[in-house]
């Protein structure tokens, strides 16, 4: 095991991010939808911006070089709007080893300022084992 | 949008019309800048190289958007779409052609929502592999 089995339940702190409708165009452009509506994966920006803090952690042991995106999950409360402002906390979920490959899940709660919560995301990355 | 979909419309094994798009470098790279997942696998093909693909590869999220927008564009509307889980399978090549489907699973008529199976897959060279398989989708028609 690389990863530090004992951060699982880890919060981080909250990562605020805009619903800003210039990068939701830019956003929208990119995944070929024409901008009439915030794309419901545009949660992906903040999810981003909230994980960097994790995989940064030097307690995690994370190898970023042999990390792949195994699965996704979104739920949405309610969709995006533009001018929205969230905030974004992630917490690490679980960490497991299976089949010489390591597993990290990542959640990230994305509320509003009145702290209802609107998209919940679930990020699993796989660590594989060295050869 | 086309005509929104109404619960009543779904039956158990309905396919949803699916959507495809050829994935090019250009997009591959704005979604880079406004995702900011600037990971260097998504953008230097010498990179790509190093850790033994042929060339850069399209990020799992944008395959991920790609499904997204086949399921709202069916549902006619972002909101209803409550629920998406993928888990990602084969990369996706700069050239390729992703193509997203799903079909109804099951169905919940109080609630009015209704549960997918959802892939994407990517042809290449005449070949057919899955970039996203074994993935599900809940929504609540109109």
């Amino acid at each position: 095991m690389t990863l530090n089995p004992e951060l699982e339940g880890k919060a981080f702190p909250p990562i605020g991010f805009t619903v800003d409708p210039e990068h939701v165009a830019r956003f929208a452009k990119a995944v070929g939808e024409d901008g009439s509506f915030v794309p419901p994966t545009f949660a992906t920006t903040g999810e981003i911006a909230a994980l960097a803090q994790v995989i940064a952690d030097p307690e995690l042991g994370l190898d970023f070089a042999r990390v792949v995106h195994g699965e996704q999950e979104y739920e949405w409360r309610r969709p995006l709007r533009p001018g929205d402002e969230l905030s974004a906390r992630p917490r690490i979920a679980s960490v497991r080893a299976r089949g010489g490959h390591e597993f990290l899940t990542v959640e990230t709660e994305m509320r509003d300022p009145q702290g209802e919560l609107v998209v919940l995301a679930r990020n699993t990355l796989i660590v594989r084992g060295r050869r | 949008m086309s005509t929104p979909v109404q619960f009543e419309d779904l039956r158990v094994g309905l396919e949803i019309p699916s959507l495809s798009k050829v994935v090019t470098r250009e997009d591959v790279k704005a979604y880079a800048d406004a995702s900011g997942d600037h990971n260097p696998l998504h953008q230097s093909d010498e990179f790509a190289r190093a850790v033994g693909f042929p060339g850069i590869i399209a990020h799992g999220m944008f395959t991920m958007a790609h499904l997204a927008s086949c399921l709202v564009r069916w549902l006619g509307d972002p909101g209803r779409l409550l629920r998406l889980r993928v888990q990602f399978r084969s990369v996706v090549f700069m050239g390729d052609t992703i193509v997203a489907g799903g079909r109804v699973r099951d169905l919940d008529p109080e609630r009015r929502t209704a549960t997918l199976e959802v892939w994407v897959t990517v042809e290449r060279d005449g070949t057919t592999e899955y970039a996203i398989k074994r993935s599900e989708a809940e929504v609540r028609p109109g």
